[in-house]
């Protein structure tokens, strides 16, 4: 070998390991932000099983957390069947909504979805007011799961409809979005008409739900919610690499030997059975699924390794830091998640979005 | 209200014109509970009700024929208290027959229907007012020459339903019966008052727990308002007090296991129609006392009861929740002072109350049933 190829060698070994050292240093910094993340997300659950009108201290909560055999029945009851179920749910329902919003927002190739915004949780809102305002369940089931199996098989109705429509030929990525847009405004409209024709009580018994409280939350609930997120979660892992080729456009990832049509469908349906459950038993929380992946994306970026659990874990954090605050504005009250969670959430979404150097969208 | 000067001027000089002197003297002016003048020319002979409800008041002053001036009304009486509904409707078959407007609290209507049924006066619940003068229904009905009333017997029952009867009582030509009513409404109240104000007892706390079991979410319950009031006025202290800021609100299910209130109190009706079996506690007129127990007892097995005193001690009520709604809310204050202070109010008898109040005033006939408590036996 002459000096010359030799030097040019070690001048591409250099970049190289340059190239191998810098992706390594971006992992490392994303590990790092989700480890984070992490703790950020187990102190806020903490501190939301800490607090509470009992006034306990702290001991107190550990001691009914570890040994609830040496605390009062009172205390065990407040710890286990009011706080823990809520401040779970908050997680689990916390990181459905926003996985569900990270990846419609990938698979459509539009920052503005989620599932609110695409009429999933408007075709849930009109299945529970269906059941609260005149007792109609869609479903014959038990009467205490009316509302939330309406809106459950109201939401995955509207999914399997904008799926329908969109196989038609000819329907672009733009044209499911004007779909979805359609649906809000149809449901939107049935919401109103329910409310015309409801009582005074079914009406406040509506937007209360529309309001969306984890206050709803119970075991049984949230191991189902628990094990849909549980199910969901690695199916869409496994199609990590092909979802990153899919922000790149349809094209392009049809070239990198992506099916971009059977990966739509497929994400969709996990997608809307994660939003659907979610909204089902909380009622309808705007905010998280439109910006928890956003929050995810400036943090980590658009690789699907980190965006995902990024997403999740973003979601939960602010549903979880969202229900320490609405217990804590008027004690002895809950005001509503969904109320709290905008409130609170734009300020520091604000705060990201301004301060990004680069666009992230 | 009406708008410019001028169209009143016109206004009245018709109506100087069509009724001529005579007529005037008959003017009637009222003050309603929104602090508005109002003036009529004459006894309302065709009333719109804004609230079907307000038959309740009605019924009062003309148990003959409390319908007879109704020309339409808005259909809440038969869904949100559908044990008495049918029990007028049994009395008076012509009820079914008059035009109901739909809509819910902003109290909206058609003003081109109402204006064909030609009323004399609109009568309003006070919570409607917004609404209605958002959408300048107020001035349109205004231009039409038929006036807006505004009465109340919810948001503020204590303060406002006898100054609410006053009112019908001058433009319906029936002030002796609201006086009368008015007289028994507040000799019944201070007999819980009087009694309270000497005594002066020890305040046990109250929950009052607002259409419990109406859905799994708990719990809905009344701030320093309405129930709230009645609580006070029985000599409770209500555990929301301090955290519910005005009539309705929901309370942390913590906060309720964290107040250990003495008494718990579940507010009840026959919600079929809204939710078919669910778990409310069916309480009313002439209503199933089985049932009505089973569910109460169901109720105390919820999270947020877990080992608080009223399920402990059996003091664990339940009443009908349209007293938050009518103007028997003093028979309603009577029921809770017995519960609460049973020393004191030995020799009360909210029942013979109820059975006065339908006997002298009321088309239809008392039957029992307006509540329970898991105390009794």
């Amino acid at each position: 070998m002459t000096t010359d190829t030799r030097m040019t060698e070690t001048a591409v070994t250099d970049r190289l390991s340059q190239g191998r050292a810098f992706y390594h240093s971006q992992v490392f910094r994303r590990q790092m932000i989700l480890a984070a993340l992490v703790l950020a997300l187990f102190f806020s659950l903490c501190v939301d099983l800490a607090l509470g009108p009992a006034r306990y201290s702290l001991g107190e909560v550990v001691a009914a957390l570890f040994t609830p055999d040496s605390v009062s029945q009172q205390a065990r009851v407040i710890v286990w069947e009011i706080r823990m179920p809520v401040a779970l749910m908050a997680l689990v329902v916390g990181a459905s909504l926003s996985v569900a919003g990270a990846q419609m927002q990938t698979i459509l190739s539009n920052p503005l979805a989620s599932p609110f915004t695409l009429g999933i949780s408007a075709g849930a809102s009109f299945g529970a007011a269906l059941g609260l305002a005149f007792g109609v369940a869609i479903v014959p089931a038990a009467i205490e799961f009316v509302v939330p199996i309406n809106a459950f098989v109201m939401a995955m109705f509207t999914a399997f409809l904008i799926h329908a429509l969109s196989l038609k030929r000819g329907v672009t990525v733009e044209t499911i979005v004007l779909i979805d847009i359609a649906m809000v405004f149809i449901f939107n409209s049935l919401m109103a008409l329910i409310q015309f024709f409801a009582s005074q009580e079914a009406v406040s018994a509506v937007v209360f739900w529309t309001m969306g409280s984890l206050t709803k939350a119970t075991w049984p609930k949230f191991w189902i919610a628990l094990s849909i997120l549980a199910l969901s979660m690695p199916l869409l892992a496994r199609h990590g690499w092909a979802l990153t080729a899919m922000r790149l456009g349809d094209a392009k990832a049809e070239s990198m030997g992506v099916n971009p049509r059977a990966l739509r469908l497929e994400v969709l349906v996990l997608v809307s059975l994660l939003a659907a459950i979610a909204v089902a038993f909380v009622g309808t929380i705007g905010f998280i699924g439109l910006v928890g992946p956003h929050i995810a994306r400036i943090l980590l970026g658009e690789d699907q390794r980190f965006f995902l659990p990024g997403s999740a874990l973003c979601g939960a954090l602010i549903l979880s830091v969202g229900s320490v605050i609405s217990k804590i504005i008027i004690p002895g009250t809950i005001i509503p998640i969904g109320i709290i969670t905008s409130l609170v959430g734009i300020p520091f979404f604000l705060f990201l979005v301004l301060n990004h150097k680069k666009a992230s969208w | 209200m009406l708008n410019s000067p001028r169209l009143k001027i016109l206004l009245g000089t018709l109506i100087t014109f069509a009724c001529g002197a005579t007529a005037m003297a008959d003017a009637i002016t009222v003050t309603d509970v929104a602090g508005r003048e109002i003036t009529l020319d004459g006894p309302a002979e065709r009333v719109i009700l804004g609230e079907g409800r307000q038959i309740y008041l009605l019924g009062l002053l003309e148990p003959e024929a409390p319908f007879a001036h109704v020309v339409g009304w808005r259909e809440d009486f038969s869904q949100a208290d559908p044990d008495n509904y049918a029990r007028y409707a049994e009395r008076f078959p012509e009820i079914e027959a008059i035009p109901t407007f739909g809509g819910f609290k902003d109290g909206t209507f058609d003003v081109e229907q109402a204006a064909s049924l030609n009323p004399d006066v609109v009568l309003m619940n006070i919570e409607a007012k917004a609404a209605t003068e958002d959408a300048a229904y107020d001035d349109k009905l205004a231009q039409l020459g038929i006036p807006i009333v505004y009465v109340d017997f919810r948001e503020d029952p204590i303060e406002h339903t006898i100054p609410s009867m006053r009112i019908i009582g001058q433009i319906m030509d029936d002030e002796e019966a609201a006086e009368e009513f008015i007289e028994f409404a507040e000799t019944q109240l201070a007999r819980v008052t009087d009694v309270i104000a000497e005594a002066n007892p020890e305040r046990p706390s109250v929950f009052i727990d607002r259409a419990g079991g109406y859905s799994d979410e708990c719990c809905m319950s009344f701030g320093p308002a309405n129930f709230g009031d009645y609580v006070t006025l029985a000599g409770g202290s209500n555990i929301a007090e301090g955290i519910i800021p005005n009539s309705f609100g929901n309370l942390n299910p913590e906060q309720i296991i964290a107040a250990n209130p003495d008494h718990v109190v579940v507010t009840g009706g026959n919600w079929d129609a809204y939710v078919p079996g669910g778990n409310w506690v069916g309480v009313g007129p002439g209503s199933d006392m089985q049932s009505a127990r089973a569910k109460l007892e169901a109720l105390t097995e919820r999270t947020a009861m877990t080992g608080i005193k009223a399920v402990e001690s059996g003091n664990f009520h339940a009443i009908w929740h349209q007293f938050y709604n009518s103007p028997y809310y003093f028979v309603a204050v009577q029921q809770l002072a017995k519960w609460l202070h049973p020393e004191l109010f030995e020799d009360l008898d909210p029942n013979a109350t109820m059975k006065e109040l339908h006997e002298r005033f009321l088309p239809i006939d008392y039957e029992t049933g307006y509540w329970i408590s898991l105390h009794d036996d």
